[in-house]
């Protein structure tokens, strides 16, 4: 298998003296599924962002497909960018425009200043941003506007806009924190057909143990900026699952005898 | 044990200070005793007034009289129906003029001036230029250009232009910090560059905002445009109007443009109404 992506010794620090991440060291493979489960504050959002630079990181090597995260100058950044697709908790759709016009600001990235600004996109385009929709099911909410949609319809129009870059990668921080158990397995649902059939890496921050154990490949914990666990989830002890949530957790609110019976 | 009553409880109470709700600050001090200077100045100008005579009972019928002759015998008497809405229209499109020039301005400025969206040197020392330039009023700006360009309509534009320019700055850079940042990190992530964010997101998310700030801009704009007619000598209503009271001493020719002026004013207010609610429901 082929490496995708690869960090080494990767810290940031916050201002002077908050440390979020320190000397993390892992590498992701092609199509692979994994999940980055820790507390609160451990340092999940901010590893994402230094992966697509929307934060710099301080110290460390980050490599993604043959290039070096770090050393891109603003062009260059640009187009790697539009190679990692992004979703969010709060979906960060422009909640006047339509879905339409929300699923092709995925394709900016690719075009010129002047054709992206005034939103001249071209057939092309616009046919895959529609196919995309449909295997999304969103084909009936393609003009709504997106203020007009549930939690869950907007994560899909935040995976189209995503998945209509074309990437190799897809960063998702905490896609479900806002959802309820329903819309939450359709969104990972999704996400794990887009890994496994589109052959897409996805790499997801997680609150939800029991649904990082089930969808996952790899899980990641972190502690404190610190990568506190790496394995098969298949293989996870109760015991390192309570190391990484620290004393936080003392008594886990799901059994990981009970986790093969979650739904689906 | 003994029973207590509502009485026992209550009582106690009843001999401690007097609860505060606020805790003191020193602002609240300052504000307080800046009310009650303001009150006292007040009264004492009432009372030192030089009246030269005039007693105050006769001067109010005078005025009485006087609104009524302006306002029940209005008629035309140097102008014609026509020439007068030729004249506001002068009037209306000296303020159109310069809300758009200053709305195109304020645009770019506004996207600079927002923090969100600029470096912190520039938003900075944008939003200081801004309230210097909103802190002088219009007619001051109209007669500080009219040192170079003469009184008249060029100085008027000028000056007015400048003024809305403070204000819409402030007006709309403040409606694009109020953006969720989530939303112009999305675009960015996806390798989108800010003149694509500002005019994907920035610009349709805020539209609302924008065009209302703008047309409010527009009514304060035909107001200033009609003081600018009498006191810069710009021409359109507002001329005639300082005429038919400055110079032909013609109250009943002031009450029937001052009707003009209220006409076209509660227009613009039914326009703005209309204008917002066709906004929040179109796509
Ligand atoms: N922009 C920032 N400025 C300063 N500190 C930050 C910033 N963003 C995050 N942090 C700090 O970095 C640490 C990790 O935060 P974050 O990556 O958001 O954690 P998580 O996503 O796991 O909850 C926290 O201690 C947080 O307070
Ligand atoms: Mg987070």
């Amino acid at each position: 298998m082929t490496k995708l992506l690869e960090l080494q010794g990767v810290s940031k620090t916050y201002g002077k003296n908050t440390v979020a991440l320190s000397e993390i060291n892992f590498s992701v493979n092609e199509g692979e599924f994994v999940s980055v489960i820790g507390p609160s504050g451990a340092g999940k959002s901010t590893l994402l962002r230094c992966i697509n630079r929307m934060i710099d990181s301080t110290s460390g090597e980050i490599n993604f497909d043959g290039q070096a995260v770090q050393k891109l100058n603003k062009k260059a950044l640009r187009q790697f960018r539009t190679k990692i697709g992004m979703i969010f908790q709060h979906y960060n759709l422009v909640d006047r425009l339509t879905v339409f016009e929300n699923v092709l600001h995925g394709r900016l990235g690719y075009k010129s200043t002047l054709a992206g600004a005034f939103g001249f996109y071209t057939d092309e385009e616009k046919r895959q941003a529609l196919e995309l929709l449909s295997i999304l099911g969103l084909e009936s909410q393609v003009y709504k506007r997106c203020d007009q949609l549930s939690g869950g319809q907007k994560q899909r129009v935040g995976i189209a806009r995503a998945l209509v870059q074309k990437p190799k990668l897809l960063l998702c921080d905490e896609p479900i924190a806002s959802l309820d158990p329903n819309a939450s397995k359709v969104i990972m649902d999704y996400l794990q057909t887009i890994c496994k059939s589109m052959g897409i890496t996805v790499m997801v921050n997680l609150h939800q143990v029991d649904v990082a154990l089930k969808y996952s490949d790899r899980v990641i914990g972190i502690s404190k900026g610190e990568v506190v666990y790496q394995g098969d989830p298949r293989f996870m002890k109760e015991e390192e699952i309570h190391h990484i949530y620290g004393s936080e957790a003392g008594e886990l609110i799901f059994n990981l005898s009970e986790e093969s019976h979650y739904v689906g | 044990m003994k029973d207590l009553s509502t009485k026992d409880i209550i009582k106690p109470l009843k001999t401690e200070k007097k609860i505060k709700v606020k805790p003191f600050s020193k602002a609240g001090l300052v504000i307080r005793l800046t009310l009650i200077a303001l009150a006292g100045l007040t009264i004492y100008g009432f009372i030192t007034f030089d009246y030269k005579n005039i007693t105050f009972f006769e001067a109010l019928a005078g005025s009485l009289t006087n609104f009524r002759v302006m306002f029940t015998e209005a008629h035309f008497n140097h102008f014609t129906f026509s020439e007068a809405l030729y004249q506001v229209l002068i009037t209306l499109c000296l303020a159109l003029l310069t809300t758009i020039i200053g709305a195109i301005i304020s645009l770019f400025l506004g996207l600079f001036a927002a923090q969100n969206l600029s470096s912190p040197l520039l938003s900075n020392s944008i939003k200081n230029v801004i309230a210097i330039i909103r802190a002088v009023p219009t007619v001051l700006w109209v007669l500080i250009f009219a040192v170079s360009a003469g009184l008249g309509s060029v100085a008027a534009v000028i000056g007015m232009t400048f003024h809305s320019v403070g204000y819409l700055v402030k007006a709309y850079s403040e409606a694009f910090e109020e953006l969720d940042h989530g939303v112009i990190e999305a675009l960015q992530a996806g390798g989108a560059n800010w003149w694509q964010i500002v005019w994907q997101a920035v610009i349709p998310s805020t539209l609302t905002y924008l065009v209302s700030w703008t047309f409010l801009r527009f009514e304060i704009n035909f107001a200033a445009a009609i003081a600018m007619g009498a006191a810069a000598g710009a021409g359109g209503i507002g001329f005639d109007l300082f005429m038919a009271s400055n110079f032909y001493l013609d109250l009943r020719e002031a009450g029937v443009i001052t009707f003009f002026i209220l006409a076209v004013a509660i227009l613009l207010e039914i326009i703005a109404v209309r204008l917002k609610k066709y906004l929040k429901t179109a796509q």
